[in-house]
């Protein structure tokens, strides 16, 4: 059977863009959340958001016509450009049309559909202009990629919510395994905007300054944004051109909890945990480091904690989130953690979780690697995302062999 | 590539609730063009045109009850109920001993347009931005369809959602495919949903076609399987997609098309039908010429199922497929259907089904 590896990072976030910066806030723990300044924010109790604030698409992209894609799609085309750079990936070496693009989103192109919702309060459906329309289609967040990059394979844009990245990395390494391509660029994009940050504060979900997850205070998440993109190969193309190896994808578990829109249920997610390492042929005391779904929302951090407790036994690994740093990402979270879960194995680290600062007497056992990032062998890792609609999907990462 | 089998089916459209209700309606017109209805009575907002292709009675309180349904959209009420009823075709009981391996995929291009919208604009006229239903705040992700689908029918299994438009079905059954064979699951139901709104017509006026074709709402939902058990059932026997960048996906879907007969080990002759996901079909037709490139010359019989049904987006294909393996016996029902899509950009697909 095929091997799959990572071989490119493309991180575009509100701690950094690029692999090297993003590693290196990643280190020293920084936060990248401030005063939403991309839509106002002033009407709301709650105004922080981890926005990208120096996205500079053109600084980024060298073929995409900005003027003419939305936000989250300029996300997804710089991360996949970012990625394919750093793989050092000659795409004119590669056959383009066994190169995919498998992207991951919850809101799509959010803005556009905020920009044209504004104009039809105000003036009405005829006042809506064509070229909103024409940018508002989700399929073109995976569009983007593929135009950036000149991709003729697969263009995909997956929407299963909050764990749509760990989704795309999971098809895109069927693709690799199964000999259909010998490239993809997988991962997720959402950009900020105003009916996420509303629904969520309604439905008590938002936190007002930062995000805590497994603190016994925590009180709900951030919203964020960015791009966030792998370049996957199989085995045998990265190592025909001599490349750098992150990482090596062993497989993934999905399933769904058929139970309730938007409560997390531990059983199921217990179930996902399993499934995934039966598909990739680990067991549980293999796994070093789990990069946590962490949304820091009381239900959500307790119940992945009790799914890991049921399944890992009373000392599982050290699980930290991500989230405290960049917010909740949404279609781009499992991504961005697929990509910290890459550097923890290569440069041999745990993320920490930030603005941590107290035991949680419900979460005996869990080491949330608190507030400081901490040296450790790091040869596999547990990739969590968790979503509306009970889509749950895992992704387990080893070091390269 | 082992073929995946249909063993049941599902289509809910504006000719009616049953595929056969479609197939008739595709029968009677015979390449005319169905005009629409006045769709008045479930729209309040300002249309583009009086004309759309609705369920003017679609209810689907009276189809599912009450009980689970009350923030249901449109677009999750059809998708659901036409899972049900996809699997009620298809016979298989869902228990206990199999609900992990039944999963669903369904095609979108932006879930519901008109509850993401209609969010949105909350947060604009309300007196304060946060006066948002959080019940309704699932209904604006993509996967709510395919969610509610799930939790109702108690599918375990792998649960995805795929965007693309017209591309979309294309996608889900490639993803469906996959699934299957990588044995994470036995079954999938596979289709694609679009509602109807003042949002969605407003759209749909305003995209590259101008409004040709009013639009239209419905969804279509495959019970699939592996080829174990394929007698007497309809295969699915390629899809393939693939992009064309930099404005070259008339190729690309001439060479998915050609993809697709060589993965079928099919002769362009063996082609019997052809269904695009048009929604002009006057002037020139750059996707029909696209798909009959790859035919060497071989003019199959054409569907084109907006003519029928109005501009159904990301159900097009899907509703087109379902309208095809029903039309009666009479004429030629033998040989392959060739199911094409351009989504937006580059994006292109093509599928061969054995009926």
């Amino acid at each position: 059977m095929r091997r799959v590896v990572v071989t490119g990072l493309g991180p575009v976030s509100s701690i950094g863009t690029g692999v090297t910066a993003f590693g290196a806030a990643l280190r020293a723990g920084r936060s990248g959340i401030s005063q939403i300044t991309s839509f106002d924010p002033s009407g709301f109790p709650y105004r922080n958001g981890g926005e990208v604030r120096d996205f500079d698409p053109a600084a980024w992209l060298h073929r995409l016509p900005t003027d003419r894609w939305g936000r989250s799609s300029q996300f997804a085309a710089a991360a996949a450009r970012l990625a394919a750079e750093d793989a050092k990936l000659d795409l004119d070496a590669v056959d383009r049309t066994r190169a995919h693009a498998v992207i991951g989103t919850t809101s799509g192109e959010s803005v556009v559909l905020e920009a044209l919702t504004a104009r039809l309060v105000e003036a009405g459906f005829d006042a809506v202009p064509p070229q909103l329309v024409e940018q508002l289609p989700a399929g073109r967040l995976a569009h983007a990629v593929s135009e950036e990059l000149g991709l003729r394979g697969d263009s995909l844009t997956l929407a299963t919510a909050c764990s749509a990245s760990n989704y795309a990395i999971g098809y895109a390494y069927d693709l690799l395994v199964s000999g259909e391509s010998d490239v993809v660029f997988a991962g997720g994009a959402d950009s900020v905007c105003r009916w996420a940050h509303a629904g969520f504060y309604r439905l008590g979900a938002l936190t007002e300054h930062a995000c805590a997850p497994f603190d016994r205070d925590r009180s709900g998440i951030i919203t964020g944004e960015g791009g966030a993109v792998l370049a996957l190969e199989t085995w045998e193309h990265a190592e025909a051109r001599g490349a750098h190896v992150y990482a090596e994808v062993l497989g993934y578990g999905l399933n769904c909890d058929a139970n309730h829109p938007v409560a997390p249920d531990r059983d199921s997610i217990a179930e996902c945990i399993r499934i995934a390492h039966r598909n990739a042929g680990v067991t549980p005391e293999q796994v070093d480091y789990i990069c946590a779904h962490g949304t820091g929302t009381p239900a959500n951090d307790l119940v992945e904690a009790q799914a890991v407790l049921e399944v890992f036994g009373a000392n599982p690994p050290p699980i930290s989130s991500i989230k405290s740093m960049i917010g909740h990402t949404m279609g781009a979270a499992s991504g961005f953690g697929a990509i910290a879960s890459a550097l923890a194995i290569e440069q041999g680290f745990l993320p920490p979780t930030i603005n941590w600062s107290h035991p949680d007497p419900q979460l005996t056992g869990i080491d949330p690697v608190p507030n400081e990032a901490r040296p450790a062998t790091v040869r596999l890792v547990q990739n969590n995302g968790f979503a509306f609609g009970g889509n749950n999907a895992i992704v387990l990462l080893g070091a390269a062999r | 590539m082992t073929a995946l089998t249909i063993n049941g089916l599902a289509a809910l459209s504006a000719a009616g609730d049953r595929p056969e209700a479609l197939a008739e309606r595709a029968t009677a017109l015979a390449g005319e063009r169905h005009p629409g209805v006045s769709v008045g009575g479930i729209v309040t907002e300002d249309l583009p045109r009086p004309e759309g292709h609705a369920l003017l009675d679609f209810d689907v309180r009276a189809r599912l009850g009450r009980r689970g349904t009350s923030f249901y959209d449109r677009a999750t009420a059809l998708a659901v109920v036409a899972c049900g009823d996809a699997l009620t075709d298809s016979g298989l009981t869902v228990d206990d001993t199999n609900r992990a391996r039944v999963g669903v995929v369904l095609g979108t291009t932006v879930g519901s347009l008109k509850s993401t919208s209609d969010y949105t604009r909350e947060t604009l006229v309300q007196e304060k931005p946060y006066l948002v239903n959080p019940m309704l705040f699932p209904n604006t992700v993509m996967n709510c369809a395919a969610g509610q689908a799930a939790i109702r029918h108690k599918l375990k299994g792998i649960n995805a959602t795929v965007t693309g438009g017209p591309l979309a079905f294309f996608n889900a059954l490639r993803y469906a495919g996959n699934a299957i064979r990588r044995g994470y699951v036995d079954t999938m139901l596979v289709g694609a949903v679009e509602e109807f709104s003042a949002h969605r017509a407003w759209a749909s006026a305003s995209g590259p076609a101008g409004g040709e074709v009013p639009a239209g709402e419905g969804a279509a939902v495959f019970v699939i399987g592996g080829g174990a058990d394929s007698a007497g059932r309809a295969t699915i026997c390629a899809v393939t997609t693939g992009y064309g960048p930099d404005g070259t996906a008339e190729q690309a879907l001439t060479d998915c098309v050609a993809r697709a007969l060589h993965v079928a080990g099919a002769a362009p002759t063996d082609v019997t039908l052809l269904a695009t996901s048009e929604t002009s079909t006057a002037g020139t037709r750059p996707q029909r010429a696209a798909a009959l490139r790859a035919l060497d010359g071989h003019v199959p019989a054409e569907f084109v199922l907006s003519r029928v049904a109005g501009d159904c987006g990301a159900a097009t294909p899907a509703l087109a497929l379902a309208a095809a393996l029903r039309l009666p016996a009479d004429g030629d029902r033998s040989g392959l259907i060739l199911l094409t899509a351009h989504g937006t950009d580059g994006g292109v697909g093509a599928a061969l089904v054995r009926r």
